[in-house]
Protein backbone atom coordinates (compact mmCIF):
# COMPACT_ATOMS: atom_id res chain seq x y z
CA UNK A 1 0.00 0.00 0.00
CA UNK A 2 1.56 3.41 -1.19
CA UNK A 3 0.58 6.26 0.70
CA UNK A 4 1.94 9.22 -1.53
CA UNK A 5 0.49 12.17 -0.05
CA UNK A 6 -1.82 13.19 2.65
CA UNK A 7 -5.19 12.07 1.44
CA UNK A 8 -3.90 9.89 -1.18
CA UNK A 9 -3.83 6.37 -1.35
CA UNK A 10 -3.34 3.45 -3.62
CA UNK A 11 -5.50 0.67 -3.39
CA UNK A 12 -4.11 -2.79 -3.66
CA UNK A 13 -7.37 -5.20 -3.02
CA UNK A 14 -4.98 -8.57 -3.86
CA UNK A 15 -4.72 -8.71 0.17
CA UNK A 16 -7.96 -9.85 -0.22
CA UNK A 17 -8.59 -11.83 -3.21
CA UNK A 18 -5.17 -13.66 -2.03
CA UNK A 19 -6.97 -14.29 1.35
CA UNK A 20 -10.84 -15.06 0.33
CA UNK A 21 -11.74 -18.68 1.54
CA UNK A 22 -9.60 -17.58 4.46
CA UNK A 23 -12.28 -14.41 4.73
CA UNK A 24 -14.80 -16.33 3.59
CA UNK A 25 -14.80 -19.15 6.19
CA UNK A 26 -14.75 -16.54 8.44
CA UNK A 27 -18.23 -15.19 6.89
CA UNK A 28 -19.54 -19.00 7.23
CA UNK A 29 -18.49 -18.72 11.30
CA UNK A 30 -20.50 -15.62 11.73
CA UNK A 31 -23.22 -16.19 9.90
CA UNK A 32 -23.26 -20.20 11.72
CA UNK A 33 -22.73 -17.85 15.20
CA UNK A 34 -25.39 -15.71 14.23
CA UNK A 35 -28.37 -18.07 13.64
CA UNK A 36 -27.13 -20.53 15.94
CA UNK A 37 -27.40 -17.68 19.03
CA UNK A 38 -30.46 -16.17 17.37
CA UNK A 39 -32.65 -19.22 17.16
CA UNK A 40 -30.87 -20.57 20.81
CA UNK A 41 -32.04 -16.96 21.73
CA UNK A 42 -35.63 -16.69 20.74
CA UNK A 43 -36.26 -19.68 22.09
CA UNK A 44 -34.78 -18.79 25.42
CA UNK A 45 -36.84 -16.03 25.16
CA UNK A 46 -40.17 -17.34 24.60
CA UNK A 47 -39.29 -19.26 27.95
CA UNK A 48 -38.72 -16.68 29.78
CA UNK A 49 -41.55 -14.36 28.86
CA UNK A 50 -43.85 -16.53 29.45
CA UNK A 51 -42.76 -17.92 32.77
CA UNK A 52 -42.53 -13.93 33.45
CA UNK A 53 -46.04 -13.78 32.60
CA UNK A 54 -47.59 -17.00 33.34
CA UNK A 55 -45.26 -18.70 35.26
CA UNK A 56 -44.65 -19.38 39.11
CA UNK A 57 -45.18 -15.76 40.55
CA UNK A 58 -41.55 -16.04 42.98
CA UNK A 59 -39.61 -16.58 39.86
CA UNK A 60 -40.69 -12.96 38.27
CA UNK A 61 -38.15 -11.07 40.52
CA UNK A 62 -35.80 -13.55 39.45
CA UNK A 63 -36.42 -12.70 35.44
CA UNK A 64 -36.95 -9.44 35.55
CA UNK A 65 -33.49 -8.82 37.55
CA UNK A 66 -32.27 -11.29 34.95
CA UNK A 67 -33.41 -8.87 32.00
CA UNK A 68 -32.83 -5.82 33.50
CA UNK A 69 -29.38 -6.65 33.75
CA UNK A 70 -28.33 -8.12 30.55
CA UNK A 71 -30.05 -4.32 29.53
CA UNK A 72 -27.16 -2.94 31.87
CA UNK A 73 -24.21 -4.72 30.93
CA UNK A 74 -22.34 -4.01 27.42
CA UNK A 75 -22.25 -7.42 25.27
CA UNK A 76 -18.30 -6.95 24.94
CA UNK A 77 -18.23 -7.63 29.30
CA UNK A 78 -20.68 -10.48 28.87
CA UNK A 79 -18.63 -12.42 26.51
CA UNK A 80 -15.37 -11.67 27.97
CA UNK A 81 -16.67 -12.82 31.25
CA UNK A 82 -17.91 -16.14 30.14
CA UNK A 83 -14.90 -16.97 27.76
CA UNK A 84 -12.25 -16.50 30.81
CA UNK A 85 -14.12 -16.10 33.99
CA UNK A 86 -16.94 -18.79 33.83
CA UNK A 87 -14.45 -21.53 33.28
CA UNK A 88 -12.83 -20.71 36.66
CA UNK A 89 -16.29 -20.62 38.41
CA UNK A 90 -18.09 -23.72 36.59
CA UNK A 91 -14.88 -26.07 36.23
CA UNK A 92 -15.38 -26.12 32.55
CA UNK A 93 -13.67 -25.51 29.77
CA UNK A 94 -14.71 -24.09 26.79
CA UNK A 95 -13.74 -23.39 22.78
CA UNK A 96 -14.23 -19.61 22.24
CA UNK A 97 -17.04 -20.62 19.49
CA UNK A 98 -19.24 -22.23 22.73
CA UNK A 99 -18.40 -18.91 25.04
CA UNK A 100 -18.82 -16.85 22.00
CA UNK A 101 -22.26 -18.70 22.01
CA UNK A 102 -23.43 -18.91 25.22
CA UNK A 103 -22.55 -15.55 26.09
CA UNK A 104 -24.44 -13.87 23.13
CA UNK A 105 -27.53 -16.14 23.66
CA UNK A 106 -27.64 -15.52 27.59
CA UNK A 107 -27.29 -11.03 26.50
CA UNK A 108 -29.93 -11.74 23.78
CA UNK A 109 -32.32 -14.06 24.96
CA UNK A 110 -33.00 -10.75 27.72
CA UNK A 111 -34.31 -8.63 24.80
CA UNK A 112 -36.14 -11.35 22.95
CA UNK A 113 -38.05 -11.86 26.11
CA UNK A 114 -38.83 -8.46 26.24
CA UNK A 115 -40.12 -8.60 22.74
CA UNK A 116 -42.15 -11.38 22.65
CA UNK A 117 -43.39 -10.07 26.16
CA UNK A 118 -44.98 -6.66 24.36
CA UNK A 119 -46.32 -8.90 21.82
CA UNK A 120 -48.50 -10.78 24.29
CA UNK A 121 -49.67 -7.98 26.30
CA UNK A 122 -50.76 -6.48 22.55
CA UNK A 123 -53.34 -8.87 22.44
CA UNK A 124 -56.25 -7.99 23.82
CA UNK A 125 -57.51 -9.22 27.49
CA UNK A 126 -60.74 -9.48 25.54
CA UNK A 127 -59.76 -12.18 23.33
CA UNK A 128 -58.49 -14.45 26.71
CA UNK A 129 -61.68 -13.69 28.30
CA UNK A 130 -63.72 -14.79 25.71
CA UNK A 131 -61.57 -17.75 25.29
CA UNK A 132 -61.69 -18.65 28.63
CA UNK A 133 -65.77 -17.91 28.44
CA UNK A 134 -65.63 -20.68 25.88
CA UNK A 135 -64.27 -22.94 27.92
CA UNK A 136 -60.54 -22.99 27.26
CA UNK A 137 -58.01 -23.60 29.14
CA UNK A 138 -54.93 -21.44 29.79
CA UNK A 139 -52.61 -23.52 27.64
CA UNK A 140 -54.78 -23.66 25.12
CA UNK A 141 -55.64 -20.35 25.00
CA UNK A 142 -52.10 -19.45 24.63
CA UNK A 143 -51.19 -21.65 21.96
CA UNK A 144 -54.16 -20.90 19.55
CA UNK A 145 -54.95 -17.45 20.37
CA UNK A 146 -52.54 -15.24 22.09
CA UNK A 147 -48.97 -16.42 20.81
CA UNK A 148 -50.14 -16.57 17.21
CA UNK A 149 -51.11 -13.09 17.01
CA UNK A 150 -48.53 -11.74 19.47
CA UNK A 151 -45.15 -13.51 17.14
CA UNK A 152 -46.18 -11.99 14.36
CA UNK A 153 -46.42 -8.47 15.86
CA UNK A 154 -43.09 -8.97 17.17
CA UNK A 155 -41.50 -9.72 14.09
CA UNK A 156 -40.06 -6.54 13.03
CA UNK A 157 -38.59 -6.38 16.59
CA UNK A 158 -37.29 -9.82 15.98
CA UNK A 159 -36.03 -8.18 13.02
CA UNK A 160 -34.28 -5.80 14.64
CA UNK A 161 -32.79 -8.23 17.23
CA UNK A 162 -31.32 -10.28 14.17
CA UNK A 163 -29.55 -7.78 12.52
CA UNK A 164 -28.17 -6.77 16.35
CA UNK A 165 -27.37 -10.37 16.54
CA UNK A 166 -25.15 -10.27 13.39
CA UNK A 167 -23.39 -7.39 14.20
CA UNK A 168 -22.66 -8.14 18.31
CA UNK A 169 -20.98 -11.66 16.49
CA UNK A 170 -18.55 -9.09 15.68
CA UNK A 171 -17.74 -8.23 19.24
CA UNK A 172 -16.73 -12.21 19.76
CA UNK A 173 -13.98 -11.18 18.16
CA UNK A 174 -12.01 -9.77 21.24
CA UNK A 175 -12.29 -13.62 22.67
CA UNK A 176 -10.92 -15.45 19.22
CA UNK A 177 -13.96 -16.33 17.85
CA UNK A 178 -12.85 -17.08 14.13
CA UNK A 179 -15.59 -15.32 12.74
CA UNK A 180 -14.98 -12.33 10.06
CA UNK A 181 -14.29 -9.71 12.05
CA UNK A 182 -10.82 -11.74 13.64
CA UNK A 183 -10.15 -12.79 10.31
CA UNK A 184 -10.02 -9.09 8.88
CA UNK A 185 -7.84 -8.39 11.64
CA UNK A 186 -5.69 -11.70 11.42
CA UNK A 187 -5.25 -10.83 7.47
CA UNK A 188 -5.01 -6.96 8.25
CA UNK A 189 -2.06 -7.39 10.90
CA UNK A 190 -0.21 -10.17 8.90
CA UNK A 191 -0.42 -7.59 5.35
CA UNK A 192 -0.11 -3.98 6.94
CA UNK A 193 -3.61 -3.53 4.73
CA UNK A 194 -5.53 -2.59 7.55
CA UNK A 195 -7.27 -0.26 4.89
CA UNK A 196 -8.44 -2.54 2.12
CA UNK A 197 -9.37 -5.45 4.52
CA UNK A 198 -11.53 -3.73 6.63
CA UNK A 199 -12.87 -2.23 3.84
CA UNK A 200 -13.75 -5.17 2.57
CA UNK A 201 -15.21 -6.22 5.87
CA UNK A 202 -17.60 -3.43 5.87
CA UNK A 203 -18.92 -4.69 2.98
CA UNK A 204 -19.55 -7.86 4.02
CA UNK A 205 -21.41 -7.03 6.54
CA UNK A 206 -23.40 -4.28 5.00
CA UNK A 207 -24.69 -6.72 2.34
CA UNK A 208 -25.11 -8.99 5.18
CA UNK A 209 -27.25 -6.83 7.23
CA UNK A 210 -28.99 -4.74 4.77
CA UNK A 211 -31.41 -7.69 2.94
CA UNK A 212 -31.93 -8.77 6.71
CA UNK A 213 -33.64 -5.11 7.80
CA UNK A 214 -35.48 -4.34 4.67
CA UNK A 215 -36.61 -8.62 4.16
CA UNK A 216 -38.18 -8.39 7.45
CA UNK A 217 -39.64 -5.20 6.62
CA UNK A 218 -41.46 -6.90 3.16
CA UNK A 219 -42.31 -10.25 4.91
CA UNK A 220 -44.07 -8.25 7.85
CA UNK A 221 -45.78 -5.80 5.28
CA UNK A 222 -47.47 -9.59 4.07
CA UNK A 223 -48.30 -10.60 7.16
CA UNK A 224 -49.33 -7.91 9.31
CA UNK A 225 -52.79 -8.52 8.98
CA UNK A 226 -52.59 -12.02 10.61
CA UNK A 227 -51.80 -10.29 14.46
CA UNK A 228 -54.48 -7.42 14.03
CA UNK A 229 -57.56 -8.02 16.90
CA UNK B 1 -8.34 -21.61 43.44
CA UNK B 2 -8.00 -18.79 45.55
CA UNK B 3 -9.84 -16.00 45.08
CA UNK B 4 -8.32 -12.45 45.94
CA UNK B 5 -10.65 -9.75 45.87
CA UNK B 6 -8.68 -7.01 46.94
CA UNK B 7 -7.28 -6.35 44.28
CA UNK B 8 -10.06 -4.66 43.18
CA UNK B 9 -9.68 -2.50 45.59
CA UNK B 10 -6.19 -1.85 45.03
CA UNK B 11 -6.99 -0.93 41.41
CA UNK B 12 -9.97 1.34 42.53
CA UNK B 13 -7.70 4.46 41.19
CA UNK B 14 -7.57 3.02 37.70
CA UNK B 15 -11.11 1.84 37.59
CA UNK B 16 -12.75 5.06 38.45
CA UNK B 17 -10.84 6.82 36.14
CA UNK B 18 -12.16 4.36 33.59
CA UNK B 19 -14.94 5.00 34.76
CA UNK B 20 -14.98 9.07 33.83
CA UNK B 21 -13.48 8.42 30.59
CA UNK B 22 -16.56 5.87 29.92
CA UNK B 23 -19.11 8.51 30.54
CA UNK B 24 -16.32 11.64 28.95
CA UNK B 25 -16.83 9.37 25.96
CA UNK B 26 -20.78 9.21 26.40
CA UNK B 27 -21.50 12.64 27.23
CA UNK B 28 -19.23 13.68 24.65
CA UNK B 29 -20.43 10.88 21.63
CA UNK B 30 -24.20 12.53 22.59
CA UNK B 31 -22.92 16.35 22.50
CA UNK B 32 -22.35 15.26 19.35
CA UNK B 33 -24.31 13.16 17.88
CA UNK B 34 -27.55 14.79 18.54
CA UNK B 35 -26.79 18.04 16.84
CA UNK B 36 -25.33 16.11 14.09
CA UNK B 37 -28.72 13.50 14.24
CA UNK B 38 -30.78 16.34 13.78
CA UNK B 39 -29.10 18.12 10.79
CA UNK B 40 -28.49 14.88 9.21
CA UNK B 41 -32.64 13.82 9.58
CA UNK B 42 -33.52 17.48 8.23
CA UNK B 43 -31.04 16.83 5.44
CA UNK B 44 -33.11 13.26 4.68
CA UNK B 45 -36.52 15.22 5.18
CA UNK B 46 -35.88 18.71 3.40
CA UNK B 47 -32.67 18.47 1.43
CA UNK B 48 -32.24 18.92 -1.86
CA UNK B 49 -31.99 15.41 -3.90
CA UNK B 50 -28.55 15.23 -3.58
CA UNK B 51 -28.37 15.74 0.02
CA UNK B 52 -31.28 13.41 0.64
CA UNK B 53 -29.38 10.77 -0.74
CA UNK B 54 -26.05 11.56 1.08
CA UNK B 55 -28.13 11.38 4.23
CA UNK B 56 -30.41 8.10 3.74
CA UNK B 57 -26.89 6.64 2.18
CA UNK B 58 -24.78 7.51 5.30
CA UNK B 59 -27.63 6.47 7.74
CA UNK B 60 -28.42 3.08 6.06
CA UNK B 61 -24.31 2.29 6.14
CA UNK B 62 -23.79 2.89 9.66
CA UNK B 63 -27.04 1.05 10.86
CA UNK B 64 -25.35 -1.87 8.85
CA UNK B 65 -22.27 -2.45 9.84
CA UNK B 66 -20.93 -3.96 13.53
CA UNK B 67 -19.79 -0.52 15.59
CA UNK B 68 -16.38 -2.67 16.52
CA UNK B 69 -15.47 -2.75 12.86
CA UNK B 70 -15.76 0.94 12.53
CA UNK B 71 -14.07 1.70 15.39
CA UNK B 72 -11.09 -0.64 13.97
CA UNK B 73 -11.72 0.91 10.19
CA UNK B 74 -12.03 4.60 12.19
CA UNK B 75 -8.23 3.59 13.73
CA UNK B 76 -6.69 2.60 10.29
CA UNK B 77 -8.33 5.08 7.80
CA UNK B 78 -8.69 8.53 9.65
CA UNK B 79 -5.45 9.49 10.38
CA UNK B 80 -4.34 8.65 6.49
CA UNK B 81 -7.86 10.31 5.25
CA UNK B 82 -7.34 13.45 7.24
CA UNK B 83 -3.90 13.71 7.29
CA UNK B 84 -3.48 14.01 10.98
CA UNK B 85 -2.74 11.74 13.64
CA UNK B 86 -5.37 11.36 16.25
CA UNK B 87 -5.56 9.85 19.53
CA UNK B 88 -6.94 7.01 20.55
CA UNK B 89 -9.64 8.43 22.26
CA UNK B 90 -10.33 11.25 19.60
CA UNK B 91 -10.80 8.24 17.08
CA UNK B 92 -12.76 6.10 19.27
CA UNK B 93 -15.22 9.54 19.81
CA UNK B 94 -15.17 9.70 16.05
CA UNK B 95 -16.41 6.07 15.21
CA UNK B 96 -18.78 6.41 18.10
CA UNK B 97 -20.23 9.92 17.13
CA UNK B 98 -20.10 8.65 13.17
CA UNK B 99 -22.62 5.60 14.29
CA UNK B 100 -24.97 7.18 16.88
CA UNK B 101 -25.31 10.00 14.56
CA UNK B 102 -26.70 7.75 12.49
CA UNK B 103 -29.24 6.36 15.03
CA UNK B 104 -29.94 9.93 16.03
CA UNK B 105 -30.72 10.61 12.59
CA UNK B 106 -33.71 8.13 12.01
CA UNK B 107 -34.98 8.75 15.59
CA UNK B 108 -34.93 12.58 14.78
CA UNK B 109 -36.72 11.85 11.44
CA UNK B 110 -39.00 9.91 13.11
CA UNK B 111 -39.89 12.67 15.77
CA UNK B 112 -40.41 15.14 12.94
CA UNK B 113 -42.82 13.29 10.74
CA UNK B 114 -44.81 12.58 14.13
CA UNK B 115 -45.23 16.29 14.47
CA UNK B 116 -48.25 17.36 12.48
CA UNK B 117 -47.50 18.98 8.94
CA UNK B 118 -49.71 21.61 9.93
CA UNK B 119 -47.55 22.95 12.30
CA UNK B 120 -45.10 23.09 9.54
CA UNK B 121 -47.21 24.57 7.19
CA UNK B 122 -48.74 27.28 9.78
CA UNK B 123 -45.84 28.32 10.40
CA UNK B 124 -44.47 28.53 6.94
CA UNK B 125 -47.94 30.47 6.26
CA UNK B 126 -46.52 33.42 8.90
CA UNK B 127 -44.02 34.10 6.71
CA UNK B 128 -40.85 32.17 8.45
CA UNK B 129 -38.40 30.49 6.37
CA UNK B 130 -38.80 26.13 6.43
CA UNK B 131 -35.28 26.71 8.60
CA UNK B 132 -37.16 29.20 11.07
CA UNK B 133 -40.25 26.87 10.91
CA UNK B 134 -37.98 23.66 12.17
CA UNK B 135 -35.77 25.37 14.72
CA UNK B 136 -38.44 27.30 16.12
CA UNK B 137 -41.77 24.71 15.89
CA UNK B 138 -41.36 21.69 14.58
CA UNK B 139 -37.59 20.33 16.32
CA UNK B 140 -38.20 21.59 19.96
CA UNK B 141 -41.47 19.51 20.29
CA UNK B 142 -39.76 16.69 17.99
CA UNK B 143 -36.96 16.92 20.66
CA UNK B 144 -39.89 16.29 23.27
CA UNK B 145 -40.83 12.98 21.51
CA UNK B 146 -38.40 11.45 20.68
CA UNK B 147 -36.70 12.01 24.60
CA UNK B 148 -37.53 8.34 25.57
CA UNK B 149 -35.92 6.65 22.50
CA UNK B 150 -32.40 9.18 22.88
CA UNK B 151 -32.65 8.11 26.83
CA UNK B 152 -32.61 4.31 25.26
CA UNK B 153 -30.11 5.53 22.75
CA UNK B 154 -28.05 6.61 25.38
CA UNK B 155 -28.23 3.31 27.60
CA UNK B 156 -26.86 1.50 24.34
CA UNK B 157 -23.76 4.20 23.72
CA UNK B 158 -22.81 4.00 27.06
CA UNK B 159 -22.49 0.08 26.80
CA UNK B 160 -21.03 0.78 23.42
CA UNK B 161 -17.89 2.71 24.82
CA UNK B 162 -16.77 -0.66 25.63
CA UNK B 163 -16.26 -1.52 22.03
CA UNK B 164 -13.30 1.45 22.17
CA UNK B 165 -11.28 -0.59 24.51
CA UNK B 166 -9.76 -2.94 21.50
CA UNK B 167 -8.11 0.47 20.25
CA UNK B 168 -6.54 0.83 24.03
CA UNK B 169 -8.86 3.64 24.84
CA UNK B 170 -8.71 4.26 28.56
CA UNK B 171 -12.30 3.25 29.31
CA UNK B 172 -13.93 0.95 32.25
CA UNK B 173 -13.15 -2.04 30.00
CA UNK B 174 -9.71 -1.41 29.01
CA UNK B 175 -8.83 -0.58 32.55
CA UNK B 176 -10.22 -3.63 33.97
CA UNK B 177 -8.62 -6.16 31.17
CA UNK B 178 -5.36 -4.54 31.50
CA UNK B 179 -5.63 -4.54 35.58
CA UNK B 180 -6.46 -8.46 34.64
CA UNK B 181 -3.30 -8.46 32.34
CA UNK B 182 -1.42 -7.02 35.38
CA UNK B 183 -2.22 -9.17 38.36
CA UNK B 184 -3.82 -12.28 36.33
CA UNK B 185 -6.76 -12.43 38.87
CA UNK B 186 -8.88 -12.81 35.98
CA UNK B 187 -12.35 -14.13 37.59
CA UNK B 188 -11.94 -11.00 40.41
CA UNK B 189 -11.25 -8.19 37.94
CA UNK B 190 -13.84 -9.70 34.96
CA UNK B 191 -16.36 -10.12 37.59
CA UNK B 192 -15.41 -6.61 39.16
CA UNK B 193 -16.08 -5.05 35.49
CA UNK B 194 -19.38 -6.77 35.01
CA UNK B 195 -20.40 -5.05 38.84
CA UNK B 196 -19.50 -1.92 37.99
CA UNK B 197 -21.05 -1.74 34.66
CA UNK B 198 -24.13 -3.37 36.29
CA UNK B 199 -24.24 -0.59 38.91
CA UNK B 200 -23.75 2.34 36.13
CA UNK B 201 -26.13 1.12 33.76
CA UNK B 202 -29.29 -0.60 35.87
CA UNK B 203 -29.90 2.62 36.92
CA UNK B 204 -29.72 4.38 33.79
CA UNK B 205 -32.10 1.95 32.34
CA UNK B 206 -34.38 2.55 34.99
CA UNK B 207 -33.90 5.68 34.44
CA UNK B 208 -35.17 5.47 30.79
CA UNK B 209 -38.17 3.54 32.28
CA UNK B 210 -39.63 6.04 34.11
CA UNK B 211 -39.05 8.59 31.49
CA UNK B 212 -41.00 6.42 28.69
CA UNK B 213 -43.74 6.16 31.06
CA UNK B 214 -43.61 10.26 31.62
CA UNK B 215 -42.90 11.28 28.18
CA UNK B 216 -45.28 8.99 26.92
CA UNK B 217 -47.14 10.95 24.11
CA UNK B 218 -50.81 9.75 23.49
CA UNK B 219 -52.49 11.73 20.44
Amino acid sequence: MGVTAYGRVDFDFTVVTDNWRFLAEGVGVTLLLSLASGAASLVAGLVLALLRLRGPRWLRPAIVFYIDSMRAIPVLVVLVWTFFALPMVAGVTMSPFMAGLIGLTAHLAAYAAEIVRAGIESVRPGQTRAALALGMSHAQILRRIVLPQALVRTLPAFGSLLSVTIKDTAIASVIAVPELMRRSETVAGQSFQPIEVYTFAMLVYFVLLYPVTRGVDRFYRRVAHLGRS
Amino acid sequence: MTFDWSVVWRYRDALALGTATTFLLTIATMAIAVPCGIVVASLRLYGAAPLRTFATAYVELFRNLPLILVVYWAFYVLPIVTGVGLSAFATGLAALSLNVTAYNAETFRAGINSIRRGQLEAALALGMTRTQALRRIVVPQALRRVLPVLASTWVSLFKDTSLVSVIAVGELAYVSMQARAQTFRVLEMLTAMAVIYWLLGYPQAKLVDWIERRYVVTE
